[in-house]
């Protein structure tokens, strides 16, 4: 796969904190990558480098193959964690801005906010103050000035803070949508549970250090630690009993269950199936907070609520 | 440098600014004030013109008849002359010399305060020996009409004088005819005769100048502050760098300028301006003529003081939230601005001396140092360009500061940065990423 976005060891620090301390990861083209972490992180950061806007003090950072330059940032869509719009500039002058500083002439522009127009219901406040819109409409006009010259690449810091539940919907479906067309997302969030559907891949950073990276699949099955989601028509006693079964947890009218290490999974659901009606079998896969956790206690560094 | 996107950042801040109803307030309520200006004087002007009625006792009683004699000569005269009409029609009465001065002025002060006449003049023998007599008005400070009396009374008293001493009595206006210096500017192209409107010129240009270095460069640091309390200005700069968002500022508010000043240039040529040279050809003053020099000088010291100021405004607005914080900060530029009227008069006194040499020169005030110091005199060539290169490399060096400051400022949210920190943040390493082959650049 084609690399997106690539960060070499990269550190940055203002006066004596280090808000990145060597970070590396790798981006490939065409995936929804998450940069996740608690606020602090270094997230921000780590995006305003890679959109050159602050330097790193060492590591290098290659955005579409070479260094981050002119015509390479007319190729990205980014939307800051701090957005905001002029208040008293009219809702289609402002968007017909934000695309000539990307270099994209008003008729360019005006084709393909007309197609955004529609689907964000937006059409009835083109010649609206942005003053006069409610936050929800001016979040709809960031989104569509981030994408109005059809970047390949789209670089979203904390993108979902601030929208309400439609929006948020929405938005995830857009990402959806920007990749099947073969487009690279990266977003940072601080809320973990938003990146569990959405992300193709991640990287888990806390306290200016990266935790780990990797395909968020190969990561659950990773961090599954060989558990096992069992839907089945017995008692706790009874699935406790069968053969290979360690251990046993009910929870929200499953179980969990951890198999011996030695034991063959489909002659263990074979022999299950002879005696009870089982309805679901399948590889727990952990939640994203709790691969988190076991990461940050592998890494040896204490523990980030990433919660608030 | 890429300058289509520095031509949008200038077009929208050109057309956001001249869409704005402030905009053409301020434009309009100027020239308004002027007209009210122009108004008040046109009407004021009248009042010194029209009839003075004006009662007189004269103590001598030989004055009388000859003073009369020479206002109507004199009206005549100015009559005949390029003013025109305008100008004061007296209407003398005379009274007969009581035995009680002091009854006698207070009933002419009931005249006057009753509106018959509009003054008095006491014509008094005794007083007129310690060379002095009294008129009393309502607006004693209408300067012109006492001059002209007192002028006129002079010229009938020294005829009177020597006819006493039995001389000839055209030796009168001979004696009185006064000597006319006239001042003439000593240039290297000869001599030019200097007039009142050269520096009423020079002066209008000078406050063009200084309020345009305080307004617009003000709004270059609004501009900078609101960007920032919107949230916006990171937006921005993921596509336009923070020299060139700067530069399009500078010169989108400086375009505006412009149309502002061509707007009232504008109405003056077409509304004001033949009714003040009217005015002013009926004056002493004379019609204003400029030199091109004084024009070409302007220009280029309005260029030069409005990308300095600016720049100045630019890199105190960068590192600031609010207004009010800034407002400390902001009153450097004023204070250096405005001490350039402090000198005015050394300047004036004494164009190539050496508090004007260095106002002149001094990149904070030379702008409008050194363009009063070309107008009222000719200095040295060597000084204009001294200047001007200490200008434009304060200025690229001030550009240079302010960007850097702004570059690192206007992603500074929060708290009210201190100025060591604004200083440190000028040594931050520029906005350049590495190459990914050559990591390690410092």
């Amino acid at each position: 796969m084609d690399t997106a976005i690539d960060l070499q060891n990269v550190s940055k620090a203002f006066g004596k904190f280090k808000a990145v301390d060597d970070l590396s990861f790798r981006v490939p083209k065409g995936v929804i990558f998450g940069l996740l972490g608690p606020n602090g992180a270094g997230k921000t950061t780590t995006i305003r480098m890679i959109m050159n806007i602050t330097a790193p003090d060492s590591g290098a950072i290659s955005v579409l193959g070479h260094a981050m330059d002119r015509e390479t940032q007319n190729r990205i869509g980014y939307l800051p964690e701090e957005r905001g719009l002029y208040r008293k500039m009219k809702v289609i002058e402002h968007l017909y801005f934000l695309a000539a500083i990307k270099e994209v002439d008003r008729p360019t522009a005006r084709k393909r906010i007309d197609n955004w127009l529609d689907r964000m219901e937006l059409r009835p406040w083109l010649n609206k103050k942005v003053d006069e819109l409610s936050k929800g409409m001016q979040q709809k006009v960031q989104f569509i000035a981030t994408i109005v010259h059809d970047p390949e690449i789209l670089i979203l810091d904390e993108v979902f803070s601030g929208l309400d539940p439609i929006n948020t919907a929405l938005v995830k479906e857009y990402l959806i949508d920007f990749r099947s067309k073969g487009k690279t997302i990266v977003f940072s969030t601080h809320v973990l549970e938003q990146a569990e559907k959405l992300c193709d891949q991640i990287c888990l950073v806390s306290k200016s250090k990266k935790i780990l990276d990797g395909e968020l699949k190969a990561l659950k099955r990773h961090f599954s630690k060989g558990l096992i989601h069992l839907s089945i028509a017995a008692s706790e006693k009874e699935v406790t009993a069968l053969p290979g079964v360690v251990s046993c947890q009910p929870l929200n009218g499953v179980f969990i269950v951890k198999l011996a290490a030695d034991v063959d999974r489909r002659q263990f659901l074979r022999q299950t199936l002879d005696r009870y009606d089982v309805a679901a079998f399948s590889d727990r896969e952990p939640e994203l907070e709790e691969i988190y956790l076991s990461a940050v206690q592998a890494a040896g560094l204490e523990e980030t609520r990433i919660i608030e | 440098m890429n300058w289509k996107k520095i031509f949008a950042v200038i077009r929208r801040e050109y057309f956001e600014r001249i869409r704005t109803k402030a905009f053409w307030i301020g434009t309009m309520l100027i020239p308004l004030f002027f007209f009210v200006y122009i108004g008040i004087q046109v009407a004021t002007s009248h009042k010194t013109g029209g009839e003075r009625r004006i009662a007189v006792i004269d103590g001598t009683g030989s004055l009388y008849e000859p003073l009369v004699a020479d206002l109507a000569e004199r009206e005549k005269a100015r009559q005949a002359g390029p003013g025109g009409s305008r100008g004061i029609h007296w209407v003398l009465e005379r009274r007969p010399a009581p035995a009680d001065w002091n009854a006698a002025k207070e009933r002419l002060r009931q005249e006057v305060l009753q509106k018959k006449i509009n003054g008095y003049l006491i014509i008094d023998p005794k007083l007129l020996e310690k060379d002095s007599a009294e008129f009393y008005s309502t607006s004693v400070s209408e300067l012109v009409t006492s001059n002209q009396l007192e002028r006129a009374l002079n010229h009938v008293l020294l005829k009177a004088r020597i006819a006493r001493q039995g001389l000839p009595a055209n030796l009168a206006s001979e004696l009185e005819r006064r000597l006319d210096v006239k001042a003439f500017k000593v240039t290297e192209k000869g001599t030019a005769e200097e007039k009142g409107a050269g520096i009423f010129a020079v002066v209008i240009f000078t406050v063009i100048m200084y309020s345009t270095f305080l307004m617009y460069g003000m709004q270059n640091l609004k501009g900078v502050i609101d960007e920032k309390s919107n949230r916006i200005v990171e937006v921005i700069i993921a596509s336009v760098r923070p020299t060139e968002l700067m530069m399009g500022k500078i010169l989108g508010i400086g375009l505006v300028g412009l149309t502002q000043y061509f707007i009232w240039s504008f109405l003056a040529m077409n509304l004001s301006l033949p009714g003040i040279t009217s005015r002013m050809s009926s004056t002493d003053m004379g019609v204003p003529t400029i030199p091109i020099s004084t024009i070409v000088y302007f220009v280029l010291f309005f260029i030069f003081g409005y990308f300095l100021y600016a720049s100045i405004y630019t890199a105190i607005g960068a590192p600031f939230n609010t207004d009010q914080e800034a407002q400390q900060l902001a009153m450097i530029p004023v204070m250096f601005i405005v001490s350039v009227w402090a000198f005015f008069p050394a300047i004036l006194n004494n164009p190539n001396g050496g508090i004007a040499v260095f106002v002149s020169l001094f990149p904070l005030t030379s702008p409008l140092g050194m363009f009063l110091r070309t107008s009222l005199s000719e200095p040295p060539v060597w000084q204009i360009v001294l200047c001007i290169a200490i200008l434009a490399g304060t200025t690229v060096g001030i550009a240079w500061f302010a960007g850097r400051i702004y570059r690192v400022g206007i992603l500074m949210y929060g708290k009210k940065p201190t100025i060591p920190e604004i200083l440190r943040w000028a040594r931050y390493s520029p906005g350049k990423a590495p190459q990914p082959a050559a990591p390690e650049t410092t």
